[in-house]
């Protein structure tokens, strides 16, 4: 008896130690569990915060409300309702018709400025960017308000033209219309095209451009020939950048866009809210999730079949 | 000091003893001033109690007695529509205090959020006019009471006298007026606008939750949309484009009217010849009230003859304590669209009534889909 357990204490202080030794062969061994090792942290923050609300959100997006409960048999009413109902329609489209031009103005107003830091500032290329991107250290709700006040019916703008004497009564479509949602993303938003688009234009070998001038190309052509098709990663990325979290967008319609400029993300907002259907704003922002995966899937093929024909 | 010669420095154990018990002061002079800001703000947070109510009720004007025993106001959070604030609070929010109104009373006390007023522990309740306290729904558990009413007062037209040019008499229509399309504006929440709807398609409020009600509100609804130059539950926004001139009338509450002409601008807030929507709002105590001490301290400083003057005065709404309206003579209270029979205004307009939560859901889903113009 006594010498049984005696050997059993000692392989329970034995075991511990011998496990330790197991671990750490299997990951001398295995370069897969390093790596997994090594993401842990980040994948263990992943799954808590992005897998599990997911999941979360599936399942509610297959109940539906009941009164002030949910009635959790499984059913696809909802995306049915998101599919039949004109409504949800036409605000993703409208969605995506807003936060597309504006991704289009965002990066095509952009470019200029980064080609110019890119290519022609020699000394202090970080102040320069710092400059570009100071109006983005106040808050994101600051510049909408600071965009209700340029566009508003006595706002900058309005009284500037009325000063001048351009226009008699102030321009009314300024504000509280789909122009004024789009204005201000494409402002809002600069920060996040500037950054990759200068990374993709810093990145382009000199010499490339050199050997095309001295092959006979003349500006234009040298921009179009090599350029723009170096730098069309920093353009995708850029695209990416605003037009997934632009079209889900709740403060700027909310503040700015008046009854015609209402975007899917405050249809998403008031089933969580004034209409009290978590359900059906579950099912929306699904649905909206994959149109976004969707619509990017489409814009990289094209754009991937557009780099090959130019390159 | 860089940080990363330092520990550069420790690996090659090269590092000073001063050097090392200079990092360590850092470290723990960093450590101990960083979060202090942050922990003041908390501790104050969880000192006074919170108050969830609307959009512009968030002042100390209303909260001198409180602020006099507690030595703050109390905290705010703030929403644009009871339904909206019911939502929150049935995903967990809670607070101490918070601030619906009569017609949506009878389905919050049904959500079993709230616990019934101790009436015995409000100084200022003895004062209270009782006809606002007789409100359908209201009289369950005795002597308790689920709401104490606060302030009523009336939705209506306000619009700007030298701008909007009157054809008749005072009316609804004038908010359907195509005359003045895109310069009209409304209240966003369909707990106002969708009443001022029924009164507008002439439907009797108590024959609201029908088929052939909900047909004809929405009608008349979807015939204003286009009109509209915004939608929004924010009074400021509405009050600034009124005096801006970029509205000429708006549906708002009395206080837009009277906040604009004390600044000078010609306004008036219509007396529509259909009736205004006529409200009385109150307090209820949320059941797991951190603070209940001074959720009782927030029901007797905005039942107050103090608060109950401020209300009158500077916004115009009426008050649930008798004594508030004593300081003004008859002419001053008529002015400001109130009497100090107070029940007469309110048997004279149309006073929403309570409805089920699948009217109020169905309705809301309704208006949203209008709004968004569907």
């Amino acid at each position: 008896m006594a010498e049984t357990s005696l050997s059993k204490s000692e392989v329970a202080r034995g075991a511990p130690r011998a496990l330790w030794a197991r671990l750490t062969r299997f990951l001398r061994r295995s370069e897969t569990a390093r790596g997994y090792l090594l993401m842990s942290p980040t994948l263990l923050i992943m799954t808590i915060g992005i897998v599990v609300p997911f999941i979360i959100l599936l399942v509610i997006s297959l109940w539906t409300r009941q009164g002030f409960s949910f009635d959790t048999t499984l059913t696809l009413a909802n995306y049915a309702r998101a599919w039949n109902e004109p409504i949800y329609g036409a605000l993703l489209a409208r969605s995506f018709w807003i936060s597309g031009v504006a991704t289009i103005a965002t990066v095509a107003l952009c470019y200029p400025m980064a080609y110019y830091v890119a290519f022609h500032v020699h000394r202090n290329k970080m102040m320069w960017l710092i400059l570009m991107t100071l109006p983005f250290w106040t808050s994101y709700l600051l510049r909408v308000f600071a965009w209700k006040v340029i566009l508003g019916y006595e706002g900058v703008i309005n009284s500037g033209l009325s000063a001048a004497g351009l226009i008699e009564a102030p321009l009314a479509f300024l504000l509280y219309s789909p122009s004024a949602v789009i204005i201000t993303l494409a402002h809002a938003w600069a920060a996040f095209a500037i950054l990759p688009l200068y990374v993709s234009l810093e990145k382009i070998d000199k010499s490339l451009l050199e050997a095309a001038t001295d092959l006979g190309d003349g500006p234009a052509a040298r921009f179009f020939r090599i350029t723009l098709p170096l730098s069309m990663p920093g353009i995708i990325a850029a695209s990416f950048l605003i037009f997934i979290p632009t079209t889900g967008d709740y403060i700027t319609p909310a503040l700015l866009g008046g009854p015609n400029g209402a975007m899917i993300g405050n249809l998403i907002q008031v089933q969580f809210g004034a209409v009290n259907n978590w359900p059906m704003g579950a099912t929306l922002s699904i649905v909206l999730m994959l149109w976004i995966a969707a619509l990017a899937l489409v814009f990289l093929l094209v754009t991937r079949k557009v780099q090959e024909r130019i390159t | 000091m860089d940080v990363l010669d330092q520990l550069g420095a420790v690996r090659e154990g090269k590092l000073s003893r001063r050097k090392f018990t200079k990092g360590l002061l850092t470290a723990g002079v960093a450590m101990t001033t960083i979060p202090l800001p942050v922990r003041r703000a908390m501790a104050a947070e969880g000192d006074q109690a919170t108050y969830f109510t609307w959009g512009g009720y968030d002042i100390p004007e209303l909260f001198a007695p409180y602020i006099a025993k507690n030595g703050a106001p109390p905290n705010f959070a703030i929403f644009g529509g009871s339904e909206e604030a019911l939502t929150k609070m049935r995903g967990g929010f809670v607070v101490d205090v918070s601030h619906p109104c009569n017609q949506s009373m009878p389905r919050w006390v049904q959500t079993g959020l709230f616990q019934p007023i101790d009436t015995s522990r409000v100084t200022n309740w003895g004062d209270v006019i009782p006809e606002l306290v007789d409100l359908p729904g209201n009289d369950a558990e005795g002597d308790k009471v689920w709401m104490a009413p606060f302030d009523w007062g009336q939705t209506s037209v306000t619009y700007r006298t030298d701008l909007f040019e009157l054809e008749g008499e005072e009316s609804w229509d004038m908010l359907w007026d195509a005359r003045y399309a895109g310069r009209l504006g409304s209240l966003a929440s369909g707990g106002d606008a969708w009443w001022c709807g029924a009164i507008k398609a002439g439907v009797d409020f108590a024959d609201i939750d029908s088929e052939e009600a909900f047909e004809k509100i929405a009608a008349v609804m979807r015939e204003q949309r286009p009109l509209i130059r915004v939608y929004t539950d924010d009074t400021t926004t509405l009050e600034q484009a009124l005096s801006a001139g970029e509205m000429v009338a708006s549906m708002t509450w009395n206080s837009s009217a009277v906040l604009l002409q004390a600044e000078g601008i010609p306004v008036k807030f219509a007396k529509p010849k259909e009736g205004a929507l006529t409200w009385v709002c109150g307090v209820m105590i949320h059941k797991d009230a951190p603070n209940l001490d001074r959720a009782y301290d927030v029901i007797d400083s905005l039942l107050s003859v103090e608060t109950g003057h401020f209300m009158i005065n500077d916004w115009g709404y009426g008050h649930s304590n008798r004594k508030s309206f004593d300081a003004f003579d008859e002419e001053t209270l008529a002015g400001l669209g109130l009497s100090t029979q107070p029940v007469e205004i309110l048997q004279a307009g149309h006073f929403q009534q309570p409805q089920t939560q699948e009217w109020e859901t169905r309705m809301n889903e309704l208006f949203e889909q209008i709004k968004a113009g569907f």
